[in-house]
């Protein structure tokens, strides 16, 4: 099986004159696509756009031989979605509304659909709280919830947008497992502004900010780019400016109370050391550039 | 800490969407009372100002005790929310006392209660302004009204069912237990109020109501339209205790839950177990990969259909259960009971709860709630998944785009279906509690659901359509206020035409004679225009329908283009067309068939005509003496066709030269003259007025031929209310309507005084002066004939009956259609009827003192079985009473017929009286202390046929008194023989009740009994009440020589007919001298009496009597004819007597009062229980209660 979602130069301007999507050109196969971008991005829209839930201004989305733009039933036939914000309705249970959810699903077989929702409050692990109403529910079982009906009905794509909001650690690496299980044989898009969940799930990636694509590939050939070339430094707080002033630098945080500067640079800058690249200097590096050549 | 709760619970309740809900829904329906007559709350306004202070009074009041759900919903939500969301570990570990906790919570929450009212006062405050309300009814803006009613009325009654409630809910911490004992509560009010309302113990009932109601209906019942329009009521007496006694009672309740609250999660072993331990975090995702199983998916076709009902049941099931919906409901139902035994009662008694009645009482008190959910929830229904954030992930849901709108569409229809079938229950529920089990339901499916229920599914349309095109909330809901608005005011603004007044459907009485009759097409048609054009729009509405993110109308209109296809053209062209095609049929039907005139056009012609004939209302005209007329009915085409013959005689004394004859246009659809010798001089087609100059003038005494050909057939349906009179089954017409005049007829000039100022008449003239004998020459009824002979041939179709006045010469049966003749036996006004229908006959007769028996029919609908017999029983008892006292009766037979509930009235025609089936057919007399009203009005009507159709007076002040005031006294004699006395007290307590009302609504004068000019309230109100003084004065056999003499030498007179003040000196002459004062009072003046026991004491004589001591006071009060009252001495003969058990007479004694307070003794056999002064209430009292005292 080899589906693949083509997007080719996407652009989208919302009436208030924001640039949500400015010609994106993306294509993601089967597997899981970390879809990676500060806040505002453009991610949200692209989401919604392959969800069928937004109209695009130009450009093109396939997926497999379905014109995502024009033939939104079909795509919502093979698609499982959750989105960033999620609510439900307070006086119905669980079951019956994944129950409701699995009728939408096309799923028509009384006993199919009873099985898959059994199965899958199971996998979510809101068996046992089944018959209560989703109003009594915690963020983080609604946020299952929410995981449990995108995965009704053998979804070929399943987009899902900052997922892990919410979700204590322990839970983020159970959900970020069932993703990897799923991912294995349809398309999973994922977007997030966690660097983390990308290098830890995703073999494809796509870097975006204000509605560009920044970079894309595999997380891997990414941080071969950048490999050799990000140092590091502890310093005391009053000199970062200064360093600013100097070098490329993508990042600061603070290390056991002390600052802690990641630059860019091809040359060991002085009183710099080596560092071994995570995905997050590739990111960070990214949008720094980024905004360099727009500025 | 007391103040952040209470500002903090406020401010929960203000964010909440059922403040809103509440504040629409208050407004609404005040806004309907206030700016129209079709929504009614707490009885008809009448001629007061419509923000008069009694009008504010009345709606706050009666909306406060819709505030025991309201109130309910606020503070018991204030105690409960807290146990529901499981935070109450959380508040109760916090540093609170708990009366702060408890004490702001319920501050807060009973203040948001409170603000609801805020709409019922704005209703009254804007529905005044509007502009279509009648300059006339409208008083100056006063605050004071609103403030008083608020702090007296409406925060007292919502502190009792909030302290009620609220100690409910925190007693037992459950919503359920709360709103059960709501309910229970509103029931055992109702309950209560029912034993309480024995006219008997007002003062316990005024007392005891909690939200006193009683008591202010006590408190203003007699007050005048100047009181009504000037005053508060007056916080004293039973209303201040009332007050006092019910706020002491929600104090202690609300002390009472404050002390027993416990400020725990719980104590008790049950509560312990909640569903907190559930939400928990049970786990993670799980570990373990579970497979899940392999499942069929399929799209399109009968897929899409099942994710359609689906999600029907679903949206209506969420509406089900949201507290708003539930709390809207059963204000519903308690509407409809609290409406329940009022619905047609007369005197008292109620009818039989047949289900045409509950089909008109859901009409009246519910729908206007099912409207509200519909306008609610339609809007609710639209934005539902984007409020609450799940729009993405249904939107992204594979089910198509129309199942997902009329899914939401659908399941706003199951809403309203499950509405009106609650309604329907709780209407079967009163049937079967009031022992009534013929319940038909295929009636109630039609009512409730074609009637009530294209209405409200029209509302729900509009709402929803609005909500999906505007795509903004608020815009949405203006929208549907402005419809609201709008369909209140284009009629006022003369747009009457139902082609573009959305949901406007007509009118449509039920009738069990007639069923929907004639109403049923136009309304189908009607209901049919509309339905479509929701249809059209859903078409719209499914182009433009938000799925997805997308708001903004550009976008909208991109998806629009991509939806757009043959289906959505096709259905959209054809639902188009349909809607246009039907519009075109109403337009020729209303337009076309029929002449479509607004009312203002109606007034203006009625004005013009008065304006352009009245100067020909006395010109001199030939009498009519006999009457041919060949009538043919045809119920089927709902049409008639008369031919007839006037005979006229020259009377006048002068030769005649010219003819006016006059048809009314608004009835008759073709008229036709054949008068030999007559040329035609004008004619006014547009009046029906024409005028023939006679080649050969008429000379005195001389007698010509008048030839006509008129006709009725109903064409189609009109835009305004149709025809009535010819229908299906149950035709009823009368000869002033449909007969040709001579000359002009005032019945059809405008009677509102503002219409006549408005189109630039004067003021009606009002009747003659006794002393006019001019007025005299004519009996009013008509002016263009005295006596008269009528020979009659009726024909209809083969399965009805045909009747008019006269005796039966000949039936027969002829071209499938059958003949009746009737011939009249002696002379009769020239006023006569016909009806036909399918008739059940029953038959019964009597036998007079001289042998001849008098056949009695009563022709019913087979539907109506109840109380023929008891007609039966009073026309016989009638007779016995009336031939014995009065005269012979001159007819052969006495007939009772029915005819549909169109009108509401019994009248008598010569041996022939119609009854409308909605009086006396369905009264349910089963409880024998009821007043028996159809035996009453039958021995009215057939009193009639002495008073009017022996003996009437000329058309001049006083001529009522003749003929309503005898036909009451001779009912009121005849139903004392049959029911005795103390149940006359009875009905006299309700005569006197609607006399003291009714002349506070008088605009014009209120005239003395003897010169009243045809005001009901005087000629039967209080004429019952003084004919009944007068038997007890002078003496019932002195009554009726006076009476039987006065006919001997009045009946079947010629002019001048003989007036009110010559009967009067037919009473004088048999009263003796010491009562022909009284004789003035009750009949020459407007006398008001205050009588009143002060103090009463016995004492038990050896010999086992007693002797009673009272000290009376009387006040006697003289009127003049704008209601001013002076104090007149009293020199007046007054009862004084003594009670005992069960009221029992022991002594009753006419004493000379002659000071204001009196002082008397009289000695008793048997104990005394009460004394007094009047003590069975003969005189007009304005306080009847306090005439005796309690021993």
């Amino acid at each position: 099986m080899s589906l693949e979602l083509r997007i080719q130069g996407l652009s989208k301007t919302y009436p208030n004159n924001v640039q949500a999507l400015q010609n994106v050109t993306l294509t993601i196969p089967t597997g899981m696509f970390g879809l990676l971008g500060p806040n505002g991005a453009g991610k949200s829209t692209l989401m919604r756009t392959i969800a069928t839930l937004q109209e695009a201004d130009s450009g093109s989305v396939t997926l497999g031989n379905i014109d995502v733009l024009r033939d939104k039933d079909k795509v919502r036939r093979v698609l499982g979605y959750l989105p960033q914000e999620f609510g439900v309705y307070p006086r119905i249970s669980a079951e019956a509304m994944l129950d409701h959810f699995a009728i939408l699903k096309g799923i028509h077989n009384r006993k199919e659909r009873k099985d898959i929702v059994v199965a899958l409050l199971r996998r979510v692990n809101l068996y046992e709280v089944r018959k209560q109403n989703l109003g009594t529910f915690s963020g983080g079982m609604r946020q299952r919830f929410g995981i449990a009906q995108a995965l009704l009905g053998n979804p070929q794509l399943i987009i899902v947008d900052e997922p892990t909001a919410g979700l204590d650690p322990e839970e983020r690496v159970r959900f970020h497992n069932l993703l990897a299980e799923i991912g294995e044989n349809v398309i999973v898009i994922l977007s997030t502004h966690i660097v983390e969940d990308v290098s830890d799930l995703c073999s494809n990636m796509a870097i975006i900010s204000k509605g560009r694509v920044l970079a894309q590939g595999d997380p891997a050939d990414a941080l071969q780019n950048v490999e050799g070339k990000i140092w590091r430094r502890k310093i005391a707080k009053g000199d970062l400016a200064a360093i600013q002033q100097e070098l490329a630098v993508i990042s600061t945080k603070l290390v056991s109370g002390r600052t802690v500067v990641h630059v860019y640079s091809d040359e060991q800058p002085a009183g710099f050391e080596p560092v071994a690249a995570s995905l997050e200097d590739v990111y960070f590096s990214t949008l720094k550039r980024s905004k360099a050549e727009a500025a | 800490m007391f103040g952040a709760i209470a500002r903090f619970e406020a401010k929960y309740h203000l964010r909440a969407p059922l403040f809103y809900i509440l504040l629409a829904v208050f407004f609404l329906l005040t806004f309907g009372a206030t700016t129209s007559d079709g929504i009614t709350m707490g009885g008809a306004v009448g001629n007061v100002n419509r923000n008069a202070p009694y009008v504010i009074m009345q709606f706050l009041l009666v909306m406060s005790i819709f505030g025991i759900l309201s109130t309910t919903a606020f503070v018991a939500n204030s105690i409960h929310r807290e146990f529901e969301l499981g935070t109450d570990q959380l508040f109760f570990s916090t540093p609170v006392k708990k009366w702060q906790f408890l004490g702001g919570r319920f501050f807060g929450s009973f203040s948001v209660a409170v603000l609801v009212y805020l709409g019922v006062v704005g209703a009254i405050m804007i529905g005044s302004k509007m502009w279509w309300i009648e300059k006339e009814r409208l008083g100056p803006f006063e605050l004071w009204p609103y403030v008083y009613s608020l702090f007296v009325m409406v925060v007292p009654n919502l502190l009792l069912a909030g302290a009620i409630f609220f100690a409910v809910a925190a007693l037992t911490r459950s919503l359920m237990a709360t709103y059960a004992s709501a309910i229970g509560f509103i029931v055992a009010n109702a309950v209560a109020s029912e034993l309480l309302d024995d006219i008997a113990n007002e003062t316990l009932a005024g007392l005891l109501d909690p939200f006193g109601l009683g008591a202010f209906g006590l408190g203003t019942r007699y007050w005048t339209v100047f009181q009504k329009n000037t005053q508060v009521l007056p916080l004293e007496g039973i209303y201040l205790w009332n007050r006092i006694l019910w706020i002491s009672v929600a104090l202690i309740v609300l002390a009472f839950a404050f002390w027993r609250f416990e400020f725990t999660t719980g104590t008790r072993k049950s509560r312990k177990k909640t569903r907190r331990e559930a939400v928990e975090e049970p786990g993670l995702i799980q570990r373990i990969a579970l497979v899940l199983p392999k499942v069929a998916q399929r799209f399109g076709g009968g897929a899409s259909w099942r994710q359609y009902f689906a999600s029907a049941r679903l949206e209506a099931s969420i509406i089900f259960k949201s507290i708003p919906f539930i709390i809207i409901l059963l204000l519903g139902i308690l509407n409809i009971w609290g409406n329940s035994t009022a619905v047609d009662s007369m005197f008292g008694t109620p009818v039989y709860p047949t289900t045409s009645v509950m089909v008109e009482m859901i009409y009246g008190a519910f729908s206007i709630f099912a409207m509200i959910i519909a306008a609610f929830y339609a809007g609710d229904i639209v934005w539902r998944e984007r409020n609450i954030k799940l729009h993405e992930v249904m939107d992204a849901m594979p089910q198509p785009t129309w199942a997902q709108w009329a899914a939401k569409f659908t399941g706003l229809l199951l809403v309203m279906i499950a509405t009106l079938a609650v309604a329907i229950v709780t209407a079967l529920v009163l049937q079967t509690t009031q022992g009534y089990y013929n319940y038909e339901l295929p009636l109630y499916l039609k009512g409730v659901f074609l009637q009530i229920g294209v209405q409200v599914l029209l509302i729900a349309a509009l709402a929803f359509i609005m909500q999906v095109l505007f795509n903004q909330k608020f815009v949405g809901f203006a929208g549907v206020l402005i419809w609201f608005v709008l369909s209140r005011a284009l009629p006022a603004l003369d747009f009457e035409h139902r082609l573009y007044r959305y949901a406007a459907t007509p009118q449509s009485p039920y009738s069990d004679m007639n069923g929907y009759g004639h109403f049923a097409w136009p309304l189908t048609v009607i209901n049919g225009y509309w339905i479509l054009f929701v249809a059209v729009m859903l078409a719209v509405c499914h182009l433009l329908w938000v799925r997805g993110t997308e708001g903004a109308l550009r976008q909208r209109l991109q998806i629009a283009r991509q939806r757009f296809g043959k289906a959505v053209l096709s259905a959209f062209a054809l639902f188009l067309v349909a809607f246009l095609g039907t519009g075109c049929y109403i337009y020729y039907n209303t337009n076309i068939l029929n002449d479509y005139r607004t009312t203002k056009q109606n007034e203006k012609r009625q004005a013009d005509a008065e304006k352009k004939y009245k100067k020909y209302e006395h010109i001199a005209k030939p009498r009519i003496t006999a009457i041919k007329a060949d009538v043919q009915i045809f119920p089927e085409r709902r049409a008639v066709d008369i031919r007839g013959e006037y005979t006229m005689v020259n009377k006048t004394g002068q030769p005649l030269r010219e003819l006016h004859v006059s048809t009314n246009p608004q009835t008759l659809t073709r008229w036709k003259y054949d008068i030999p010798g007559a040329r035609v001089k004008s004619d006014d087609p547009e009046f029906g007025y024409r005028i023939y100059t006679l080649d050969q003038p008429l000379a005195p005494g001389a007698t010509m031929p008048f030839r006509f050909e008129v006709g009725y057939e109903a064409k189609g349906f009109p835009n305004g209310p149709p025809n009535n009179n010819i229908v299906e089954n149950g035709t009823f017409f009368n000869s002033i309507a449909y007969f040709p005049h001579l000359g002009y007829n005032n019945g059809i000039e405008l009677e509102d005084r503002n219409k006549r100022r408005k189109y630039g008449l004067g003021p009606q003239e009002r009747q003659a002066p006794q002393s006019d004998m001019r007025a005299r020459m004519s009996y009013g009824i008509s002016n263009e004939a005295d006596w008269i002979s009528l020979d009659t041939t009726v024909s209809t179709s083969a399965d009805q009956i045909a009747l008019a006045p006269g005796y039966l010469q000949r039936e027969w049966t002829e071209g499938g259609r059958r003949y009746f003749h009737y011939k009249t036996t002696s002379p009769i006004l020239a006023f006569w009827s016909y009806l036909s229908a399918r008739y059940e006959v029953k038959r019964g007769s009597w036998t007079g003192p001289d042998g001849v028996k008098i056949p009695i029919e009563i022709y019913y609908d087979a539907k109506h079985p109840y109380n023929v017999d008891r007609m039966i029983e009073g026309v016989q008892k009638s007779l016995d009473y009336f031939t014995k006292n009065f005269s012979p009766y001159q007819h052969k037979q006495v007939r009772i017929l029915e005819f549909p509930r169109y009108a509401r009235f019994a009248q008598s025609f010569p041996n022939t009286i119609p009854f409308s089936e909605s009086i006396g057919f369905v009264a349910d007399l089963r409880d024998k202390d009821t007043i028996d009203y159809v035996f009453y009005v039958t021995a009215h009507e057939v009193a009639h046929q002495w008073w009017a159709h022996q003996v009437i007076g000329g058309d001049v002040q006083g001529s009522t008194m003749i003929v309503e005031t005898m036909a009451q006294y001779s009912a009121l004699m005849v139903m004392e023989k049959e029911y005795g006395r103390s149940k006359m007290q009875k009905f006299l307590r309700y005569e006197l009740d609607r006399y003291l009302r009714d002349r506070g609504g008088e605009l014009i004068a209120e005239m003395p009994l003897s010169q009243v000019e045809n005001q009901g309230y005087i000629h039967y109100r209080k004429g019952s009440l003084v004919m009944y003084a007068l038997r007890d004065y002078i003496g019932e056999d002195r009554v009726n020589r006076a009476l039987a003499r006065f006919i001997k030498d009045h009946g079947f007179a010629q002019p001048p007919y003989t007036t009110a003040g010559e009967l009067v000196r037919y009473f004088r002459a048999e009263a003796p001298a010491e009562y022909q004062d009284v004789i003035t009072d009750l009949f020459e003046r407007i006398i008001l009496f205050d009588n009143s026991a002060r103090e009463v004491s016995m004492t038990k004589r050896a010999d086992g009597k007693y002797v009673v001591k009272m000290t009376v006071a009387s006040t006697k009060l003289q009127s003049d004819a704008k209601g001013e009252e002076k104090q007149i001495p009293v020199n007046d003969w007054i009862d004084i007597g003594v009670l005992g058990e069960k009221d029992t007479v022991l002594f009753t004694e006419k004493r000379r009062i002659t000071k204001p307070v009196e002082t008397f003794e009289v000695i008793v056999t048997g104990k005394p229980v009460k004394a007094g002064i009047d003590p069975l209430n003969k005189l007009i009292d304005r306080n009847p209660k306090d005439n005796v005292k309690s021993l």
